[in-house]
């Protein structure tokens, strides 16, 4: 298992990831807002989407998990 | 092999049959010379085969080299030239008097790199841990001022426990001299530690002092104070390599520059490093032949960075397909990734290439960045390796951790670093160069030479959002629609000042060049500023924000 955090501080602008699929190391996986550039959160290893911590619009605080994978 | 050929020499000269010559005129017995030489070839191997061959194998099973093979990797062949190899400690206490190997536990001496003289110290794990003791350190001493004064490279390969325990306060003493003279070399001579084993308490400041720290993967490690101590007093727990691992240090703390797989590739690390240096601060780091067309253009850069400027890309794209046959040595690669540093050549001639990296935190200026950057700095100023800066910065990061954390001080040390330094001074602004941060990342006002911008430069005080906000409160505030009025000031002073246009009308960018010419024209800056000589107004030292 591993979670996949907020490498800074900012707004989530788009998930591309439902629970249940299946993604790859280096996936993007949600693009994060900060710093006024669109910053993508690639996963760190392989796995499945276990549960999706955060929705589009979202603020989040840098390290902040915002997927857990299995 | 010396030796066998001395003893062959020696014994066509000096052949008698006997085991001892009797002088007749003294009456005196002396040993014969063959017998001499071969005491001395004993004893040399009693040193070189240091804690014994159980503790090698020993060494051999954790899948690291010994201290000599270490040495006889990294040099070039038939190049070493060992000295103090006959040093045995001189303690008396805990029966340590019966326990003596000749080395004490460390191997120095000279030797040659790609031709080049550099003095090394290899300790050796295989006698007492290679803990240090008095002598040990002396040996240490000796060889660091031998480089010192000679204007060579010194390599230290550490694999050591640390203090000798049964020496006490000797063992400090001789860290204490080790540490003065890494200070007394630092700008002098390049000075690289290589971490290839333990390197605990006090031992970690002799490579927190040198330029350059090499770790190898799994079987280095570096702490202050290990996880046993620090399970006893804070009751954290923690394995060593959580605690002082090679990743630990080169993507946590910032300690360790690099992480090598194995010995021989951190050894081959340190070879390579050396091509990018001078010997000394005297000289300038040696030319490379450039096969590589100096006037080669690239149409590819023409669009490396998007035009949308909320879109991140690899700014490492762009220093390799600048750089002579796209050879880039970053350093502290794992180490705030929103800074990249590293060596790389123009038409053979080292330089050093310090860049902002819009992929990682939107390429902000934060607390770790802003150290790494400006230690390079002063590393590539201290060695005469000129300075091209690649400016994408939206500003420094904000946030209550980087406030609290100092970023005020440590952000200080990157315009302490660029103001200080005499090096030729190239800046090319390849999109945002906001605030603060356009002044810090080698502004033409911190003294650099030239200063390019892309067409896609955004040079201003701050970006267009934050501007209008501020400059167009009130209108904002009265208009009927806030909304679409604003984005109609944002879009007006986008066009406005988001370019580099206002900074090339004041001087302050000295061109705007095309993208696919970056090659050319910072090879042809380069040129330009070969025999630039500079210097600070007069004092006794500058006093960095530390």
């Amino acid at each position: 298992m591993a979670d996949i955090a907020a490498p800074m501080g900012g707004k989530v602008i788009d998930v591309k990831v439902n629970v249940g699929d299946a993604v790859n190391e280096g996936d993007e996986v949600l693009i994060l807002e900060a710093m006024k550039m669109e910053l993508p959160v690639v996963a760190n290893e392989s796995g499945t989407v276990k549960e999706v911590k955060c929705s589009k619009g979202d603020a989040v605080e840098a390290e902040a998990v915002l997927i857990v994978l299995e | 092999m010396i030796f066998i050929e001395n003893r062959t020499y020696a014994s066509q000269l000096f052949q008698c049959g006997h085991s001892f010559c009797n002088d007749l005129e003294t009456g005196v017995l002396f040993m014969e010379i063959e017998d001499k030489i071969r005491e001395l070839e004993r004893r040399s191997r009693e040193a070189e085969l240091g804690g014994g061959q159980d503790r090698i194998d020993q060494q051999h099973a954790k899948g690291k080299m010994t201290a000599r093979e270490r040495i006889y990797y990294l040099l070039d062949k038939d190049s070493f030239q060992e000295i103090d190899k006959f040093v045995v400690h001189r303690c008396y206490d805990f029966g340590m008097e019966k326990k003596k190997i000749p080395g004490d536990g460390v191997v120095t001496g000279y030797g040659r790199i790609h031709g080049r003289p550099v003095f090394l110290f290899s300790q050796d794990f295989t006698v007492f841990g290679g803990s240090l003791s008095g002598p040990f350190g002396e040996k240490v001493c000796k060889i660091m001022d031998l480089a010192r004064k000679n204007g060579a490279p010194m390599i230290g390969l550490n694999d050591s426990g640390g203090a000798r325990i049964q020496e006490g306060v000797r063992s400090l003493g001789s860290y204490g001299e080790i540490f003065k003279r890494n200070v007394w070399s630092s700008g002098v001579v390049p000075q690289i530690s290589v971490i290839m084993g333990p390197c605990a308490g006090g031992a970690v400041y002799s490579p927190a002092l040198t330029d350059l720290t090499i770790m190898v993967k799994k079987t280095s490690n570096m702490f202050i104070t290990g996880p046993q101590v620090i399970k006893a007093v804070t009751a954290e727990e923690v394995s060593a390599e959580e605690l002082g691992g090679a990743m630990t240090h080169n993507t946590k703390s910032g300690v360790a520059h690099f992480a090598e797989e194995s010995d021989p590739a951190a050894l081959d690390r340190v070879k390579e490093v050396l091509r990018y240096l001078p010997q000394n601060y005297r000289e300038t780091a040696p030319i490379a032949e450039c096969t590589d067309d100096p006037n080669r253009k690239d149409k590819s850069l023409n669009t490396a960075v998007p035009t949308n400027p909320r879109m991140p890309y690899d700014m490492k794209e762009i220093i390799r397909a600048v750089l002579d046959d796209g050879v880039f040595l970053e350093v502290h690669r794992h180490f705030a990734m929103n800074m990249v540093v590293g060596f790389g050549r123009l038409k053979g001639i080292s330089v050093g290439i310090i860049a902002n990296q819009p992929r990682f935190l939107a390429g902000c200026l934060d607390i770790n960045a802003s150290v790494k950057c400006a230690r390079f700095v002063r590393m590539c100023d201290s060695f005469n390796i000129p300075l091209i800066t690649f400016v994408d910065v939206p500003g420094y990061l904000p946030g209550v951790n980087q406030e609290y954390g100092g970023i005020i001080k440590h952000g200080a040390k990157v315009i302490f670093a660029y103001s200080e330094a005499t090096v030729p001074k190239i800046t090319v602004v390849t999109r945002k160069a906001y605030g603060g941060a356009y002044i810090a990342m080698s502004g033409k006002h911190l003294g650099a030479d030239i200063n390019y911008a892309f067409p896609t430069a955004e040079i201003a005080v701050m970006g267009p959002e934050g501007a209008a906000n501020i400059i167009f409160r009130k209108e904002i505030a009265d208009a009927d629609n806030a909304e679409e009025t604003r984005d109609k000031l944002v879009e007006n002073y986008r066009n406005n000042f988001a370019s580099p246009f206002r900074a090339a009308e004041l001087g302050y960018i000295d061109h705007i060049i095309l993208p696919e010419d970056t090659r050319p024209k910072l090879i042809g800056a380069l040129m330009m500023l070969q025999e630039k000589k500079d210097s600070i107004p007069g004092r006794r030292l500058g006093n960095i924000p530390l």
